[in-house]
């Protein structure tokens, strides 16, 4: 990022134009919002990144760095005295709260208690009460003390003490809270296993939980989708997981209904597999659903991406795709998180259009190949072989004509007959076993 | 006339009957008496003069019914002397019959209304005589009905006539009843026994009048007389002058009087002999003298439900008397708005031991009186579009009474301004904010289905009445908020007042109409969704007609919609159901079928005003030009043989037929009716010719309806444009190796990037075999192996076997619970192309408003509509939870 050229005035307002921060930031925590705000000095002013960032945690208990922003956007000042009151309350709390949850974490921390605690969470509450005096009470301050904890900026400290809470808590409201904050807590510390854990317990609360009023479960899935936007787009499977999650039925109808900007993340993501499982059915499938959604969607959202995908597969107009992948470019430069995918994602638009090219053409100029790839002429030979050697296409490079002439090859009705009945009988099979299953059980 | 009808009566006069002697010798005795009272009253002071003698009957009641009978020379005043003595003499059966000739020159249609029932009372009277029941019953259904057609017309002598029939009847019923019967056939005791039923059911329904009759014949008469008068709204004013002079005095000295009255009035409202008009009379002379505003209220909530009663059995309210409950309501109005901070009317007020008790006032000094102003204004809204449906739309009598329209809005807005001063904010939601929902609804269904521009005068001159006030729920309207969307606030902020009712008729209304609404000022997307999100195709078939009505015209406004903005797919699906339908009219509550002779009451009811109609005409036409677009080229590819995916588009169907009737026609003239136009068109652009086709569709000229053809002309050329490019590379590619891009582009008028982006996009997705060349800029057509009708029969089966796999697939993933993930993937498929999905549903439930149960159900519960669209899903979930 930092070797990075900096952006042209055009770059920069077309990056403008295409930045969801705006949208996206209400779905967050504050202190969620932070990295991102910071990604925005690429587009923005420092000195207005600097105010964002300390208007939005200047309400949190970090004050040590509220003040060191205050210091760079009023150099020489006195800090206000509410900060200075902050402060002062700040430590009481802690002391306070430290000292009301010290016991009840002592005793949790014994060998002998946590060999008593099981699955049963009335089992474990009951045990605690009668034995060591630790009523819910007790309990639900070390909820309070995670939460401030986290609110001061001790993630490592809020993430344990949530968990710890998480474990002996039967209220469900409170569960599900703490459940978001180790989450939160999980990210920022870029411990991305652990939030991908938390994840997949939100999502299962979520889902699973009948909530009474449909508006809370859609605002939860709006959360969820936001949130998991971190840890996908930042570990290595994170954008195959980011998929199913995306196109499961519920979510993908969230999207649409709440926050179509997510369909960016979305392309992005599809088109960033793509490479390594074009061929299978599931790229195929995911690709088709995505189309669909984008082209219903696009009266409400578009972005270079979306646009995209539409101008390829929906309009055939290489032309317009062409311009996309050029906006797509700056864009995947200044997104927060498409940043970590940029190589990628680019590459396989690059590879998506040459695959339609191919496949709706017989003969190809070159020279006009390498312009709509975005390539100069001798790159673009360069890349149309390394592609002809990767994917095995029937196809050929006539250099002193400068074409490339595509072999389509008419399938025989046998060959397809063949390949409409290749999975039947296995297929067959395994409803067949898994009906005698069934009778078994 | 009846002067002179009634000498001849005398004359020939051969009954002895006491009755008919009795009128006709008192109507000489008056024609000297009379004379000179005649000459003393104006001709125009004549009907006010009548009533006041009539009220004091008992007095003279006998003079005053002749002079009526003589003074008034028109036909309805003929008609009890008329009637007497064609049922008491008959043998001046054909004297009469050629007078009735020579008036029927002059006869107008009160007249002829009358003539008829006398025709009717006639022959009743001859088959009692033979003993024909069959034909009594015949006689009398057909008497009836002109019964209720006089009662719209005022017409009391009709009345009268009536009730001497029937009291004719029962006697020769009580006549026939013992032995007599025994000598009937089958047939006439069969008809006997019905008639007997009927007229015990008449004469309960007019059982004061028939008792009177009984008592007293000629009173009766002039009974009837009176009622006349008051009927025609001109018993009011001076009219009681006599009367109320008198009682002017007593009422002033004594205000107990007003409640005395209004005691009667409740006793004896309901009860089967009581005299509405007079009660009404009574009334409007108490309001003429009262000033207190407690005693008036109280007899304007007493007078106006009275008035709503005179109707209660006729088809609609007279205009006279609308408008008289239009000046009643309207006062009230003003007499509640001025003392708005003493007393007001609410319909969970607790009611006082004796009307004529003040109830308590509150704690803000307010005195709540028990009543309901929306139900009274609901009642007067339901009058007018009852006499709307009766009215033949074509007529002027139809533009004038839908002017009232603009009146009753007035009220509506009132009487919704009313609710909100009476109810506090924080009420809206709970019980007492059901008043105001109710108004608040009144008013959308009066502007939903209107263009903007109409809402907007609406409200102009609404608010132009309604000077000084303001509304909490929407500003009112002004050059300020004009700029914005004005009427789109309007409905917006309406319908969310209805949103939060707890009563789910009113939602799915406020939502169906909201919808309406943005589909008719071509918001599509934000109407699909609306339709999309309160999931109202899953339950609408549980509804109630009107609703699915409703729900239907939301439907097909949608497709209309759709097919103005392009979205020819969109709009193919949603108007199929209802427009391919053999009842499209009365799915869309826009009349009934011809066959149902039979149409209930109820039925009739639930039409939809003329003004209010969707064009049916303009939706088949939006319907079969949708179907051509996608319909032609998808023949062209299908016909072709090489094409190993054979479509059979159930939607196809209709609009195949129709160009397969078209083609069978030995005879094509050239196109004169809408949908000949299309088929000309469809003819054309399967040859290829776009050029033709289009002009076809253009000069179409119900597409003028829509406010803006301009563009959809050019919108639809365009269509036709890549439609036909598409047809003809269909239909011709056989005979083509190489086709050039540039002529393709010279043809079809389009650029030669656009025939690219189609070419490719069918290259794309496998519909024609072939490929582009850039360096020839042309496109290759690879020319495949010809498929044998052996080769192509085994596609088909490797494809069905493929389709059974993936259904035992389904079914076995359904039913277990292992499985759950690729049920979960199921219906990830299902769920991505949801919206289409739901479409689909929606048509599903529209078919077939009959289908629906009529009754009941209703206290169903949607899906809460703030749920958004998560809604849906979580219907989905549990059904696939139950199904684990």
């Amino acid at each position: 990022m930092s070797e990075m050229a900096p952006l042209t005035q055009e770059e920069l307002e077309l990056a403008r134009q295409y930045d969801l921060s705006s949208k996206i930031i209400p779905f967050l925590d504050r202190h969620l919002i932070y990295p991102l705000i910071e990604s925005l000095d690429l587009i923005y002013d420092e000195k207005i990144i600097n105010q964002l960032s300390y208007d939005l945690l200047k309400e949190t208990n970090m004050v040590k760095f509220v003040k060191d922003k205050y210091q760079t956007l009023n150099p020489g000042k006195e800090f206000p005295p509410e900060l200075l009151e902050k402060e002062k309350f700040v430590s009481s709390e802690l002391i306070r709260l430290d000292s009301e949850t010290k016991n009840t974490l002592n005793i949790l921390s014994r060998r002998e208690v946590q060999d008593n605690l099981k699955q049963d969470k009335n089992y474990n509450k009951e045990y605690l009460e009668k034995n060591f005096q630790i009523t819910e009470e007790k309990i639900n301050e070390l909820y309070e003390f995670g939460q401030f904890q986290y609110n001061r900026g001790d993630y490592v400290m809020a993430s344990d003490l949530l968990n710890n809470f998480k474990v002996l808590s039967t209220n469900n409201d409170l569960n599900i809270s703490a459940t978001w904050g180790r989450l939160a807590s999980e990210i920022i510390r870029l411990d991305w296993d652990n939030a991908l854990q938390e994840l997949g317990k939100l999502r299962d609360l979520v889902d699973s939980r009948s909530f009474s009023d449909p508006l809370t479960q859609l605002h939860h899935r709006t959360w969820i989708i936001h949130w998991s936007l971190f840890p996908f787009f930042n570990t290595l499977n994170g954008l195959d997981q980011l998929c199913d999650l995306f196109f499961s039925s519920s979510y993908l109808s969230t999207i649409q209904a709440a926050c179509p900007w997510i369909l960016r993340y979305l392309v992005a993501a599809v088109i960033s597999t793509s490479l390594k499982n074009h061929q299978s059915n599931v790229f195929q499938k995911r690709l088709k659903d995505l189309i669909k959604v984008v082209s219903q969607e696009q009266y409400e959202y578009n972005d270079p991406l979306t646009m995209f995908l539409k101008s390829l597969y929906l309009e055939f107009d290489f032309v317009e795709a062409q311009n996309n992948l050029k906006k797509i470019e700056v864009l995947v430069k200044t997104d927060f998180f498409l940043n970590n995918i940029a190589e990628k994602c680019l590459e396989n638009s690059r590879y998506l259009i040459s695959e339609v090219y191919c496949r709706v053409h017989s003969k190809i100029d070159l020279l006009q190949l390498s312009e709509s790839l975005n390539l100069s002429k001798e790159q673009g030979e360069k890349w149309i072989a390394n592609l002809i050697k990767e994917t095995k296409l029937d196809a050929k490079i006539n250099e002193s004509e400068g074409t490339i002439i595509m072999n389509h090859q008419v399938n025989s009705v046998y060959q397809q007959v063949i390949e409409k009945t290749k999975g039947l009988s296995f297929r067959s099979n395994q409803i067949l076993m898994s009906t005698l299953q069934k009778q078994e059980n | 006339m009846s002067r002179f009808f009634a000498s001849t009566l005398s004359d020939s006069d051969l009954s002895s009957d006491e009755e008919l002697l009795s009128s006709s010798e008192e109507e000489e005795l008056l024609s000297s008496e009379e004379e000179e009272n005649q000459k003393e009253l104006s001709s125009d002071e004549e009907g006010k003069q009548e009533e006041s003698e009539e009220d004091e009957s008992d007095i003279f009641g006998s003079e005053s019914e002749e002079e009526e009978s003589s003074s008034d020379d028109e036909g309805p005043r003929r008609g009890p002397s008329y009637f007497l003595k064609k049922s008491f003499a008959k043998s001046d059966d054909e004297e009469s019959e050629s007078e009735d000739e020579t008036r029927k020159v002059v006869k107008s249609a009160k007249d002829k209304l009358l003539d008829e029932m006398k025709n009717n009372s006639d022959a009743i009277e001859l088959s009692k005589k033979k003993n024909s029941w069959v034909q009594i019953s015949s006689e009398l259904e057909k008497l009836t009905k002109n019964l209720s057609k006089a009662q719209q017309q005022n017409l009391g002598s009709g009345l009268k006539l009536f009730i001497k029939v029937i009291a004719g009847l029962e006697d020769a019923i009580a006549e026939n009843s013992g032995s007599n019967k025994k000598k009937m056939d089958a047939l006439n005791s069969k008809a006997f026994n019905t008639i007997k039923q009927r007229v015990k059911k008449h004469i309960k329904e007019f059982q004061k009048n028939v008792d009177l009759y009984r008592q007293d014949p000629e009173a009766f008469e002039k009974e009837d007389e009176q009622a006349e008068n008051d009927l025609d709204g001109t018993a009011l004013n001076d009219a009681t002058v006599n009367k109320s002079s008198q009682k002017t005095t007593k009422l002033s000295e004594q205000s107990e009087g007003v409640f005395q009255t209004l005691r009667t009035v409740i006793e004896s409202r309901g009860k089967k002999n009581v005299d509405i008009n007079e009660q009404v009379a009574s009334l409007e002379m108490l309001l003429s003298v009262v000033v207190d505003p407690f005693e008036l209220i109280s007899i304007y909530l007493m007078l106006i439900p009275i008035r709503f009663d005179l109707f209660s059995n006729a088809a609609y309210m007279s205009v006279e008397t609308w408008n008289s409950v239009f000046q009643d309501i309207s006062a009230l109005f003003k007499i509640l708005e001025e003392n708005s901070n003493t007393y007001r009317v609410l319909e969970n007020a607790v009611p006082t031991d004796d009307i004529e008790i003040q109830p308590e006032s509150n704690k803000d000094g307010i005195k709540e009186i028990l009543g309901s102003i929306p139900s009274l204004v609901e009642r007067l809204d339901d009058e007018l579009t009852k006499s709307l449906q009766v009215i033949d739309p074509h007529t002027t009598e139809y533009v004038e009474r839908l002017k009232d329209e603009g009146k009753i809005y007035d009220l509506i807005v009132r009487c919704q301004l009313y609710c909100e001063l009476i109810i506090p904010k924080e009420e809206y939601k709970g019980v007492a904010g059901e008043q105001l929902a109710r108004v608040v609804l009144r008013r959308v269904e009066h502007i939903y289905y209107k263009p903007v521009q109409l809402i907007i005068l609406a409200e102009k001159t609404t608010w132009a009445k309604l000077q000084g006030r303001e509304s909490k729920i929407y500003p009112k309207i002004n050059d300020l908020n004009l700029k914005g969307n004005y009427s789109d606030g309007l409905l917006d902020s309406l319908c969310s007042i209805l949103y939060t009712q707890s009563n789910s008729i009113f939602r799915k209304k406020a939502m169906l109409c909201h919808i309406y609404y943005y589909a008719f000022n071509d918001k599509f997307y934000r109407a699909r969704d609306m339709f999309l999100m309160s999931h109202l195709q899953s339950t609408i078939h549980t509804s109630d007609p009107q609703l699915q009505v409703l729900f239907n015209r939301a439907l097909v406004q949608l497709g209309l919609c759709a097919f103005r903005s392009g979205l020819i797919n969109d709009s193919q699906q949603l108007l199929q159901e209802i427009a391919t339908s053999q009842r499209s009219k009365e799915l869309l509550g826009q009349g009934t079928q011809r066959y149902q002779q039979q149409q209930s009451l109820v039925d009739k009811q639930r039409l939809l005003p003329f003004h209010m109609h969707i064009n049916l005409e303009l939706l088949e036409c939006c319907f079969l030009t949708a179907s051509l677009l996608i319909e032609v080229p998808t023949f062209a590819k299908t016909n072709d043989l090489n094409s190993t995916k054979q479509h059979t588009y159930s939607s196809a169907k209709s609009f195949k037929r129709a160009l397969e009737y078209f083609d069978r026609q030995f005879f094509q003239g050239p196109p004169e009716n809408a949908k000949e136009h299309i088929m000309h068109a469809a003819k054309a652009l399967q040859k290829g010719d776009w050029i033709k086709a289009s002009e076809l569709i253009n000069s179409i000229k119900i597409w003028d309806l829509f406010s803006k053809s301009d563009e959809l002309k050019i919108m639809l050329k365009s269509k036709l444009q890549v439609e036909g490019l598409r047809t003809y590379l269909f239909t011709f590619k056989n005979f083509y190796e190489k086709l050039s891009i540039d002529k393709l582009a010279n043809v079809f008028q389009t650029s030669e990037q656009k025939v690219n982006s189609v070419v490719s996009k069918m290259i794309f997705e496998e519909e024609i075999n072939a490929a582009l060349d850039q360096k020839t800029n042309s496109i290759i057509f690879i020319q495949g192996v010809e498929v044998s009708k052996l080769q192509e029969l085994a596609l088909q089966l490797a494809d069905r076997a493929g389709q059974l796999a993936e259904r035992n697939e389904r079914i076995a993933a359904g039913g277990h619970q292992g499985s759950s993930q690729s049920n979960q993937q199921q219906s990830n498929s299902n769920n991505s192309n949801n919206n289409n999905n739901n479409q689909q549903s929606n048509q599903h439930n529209s078919y077939g408003v009959k289908l629906a149960p009529v009754t009941g159900a209703l206290d169903s519960t949607p899906g809460k509509i703030s749920g958004g669209a998560l809604n849906g899903f979580d219907k989905r979930q549990r059904k696939n939870q139950s199904r684990k």
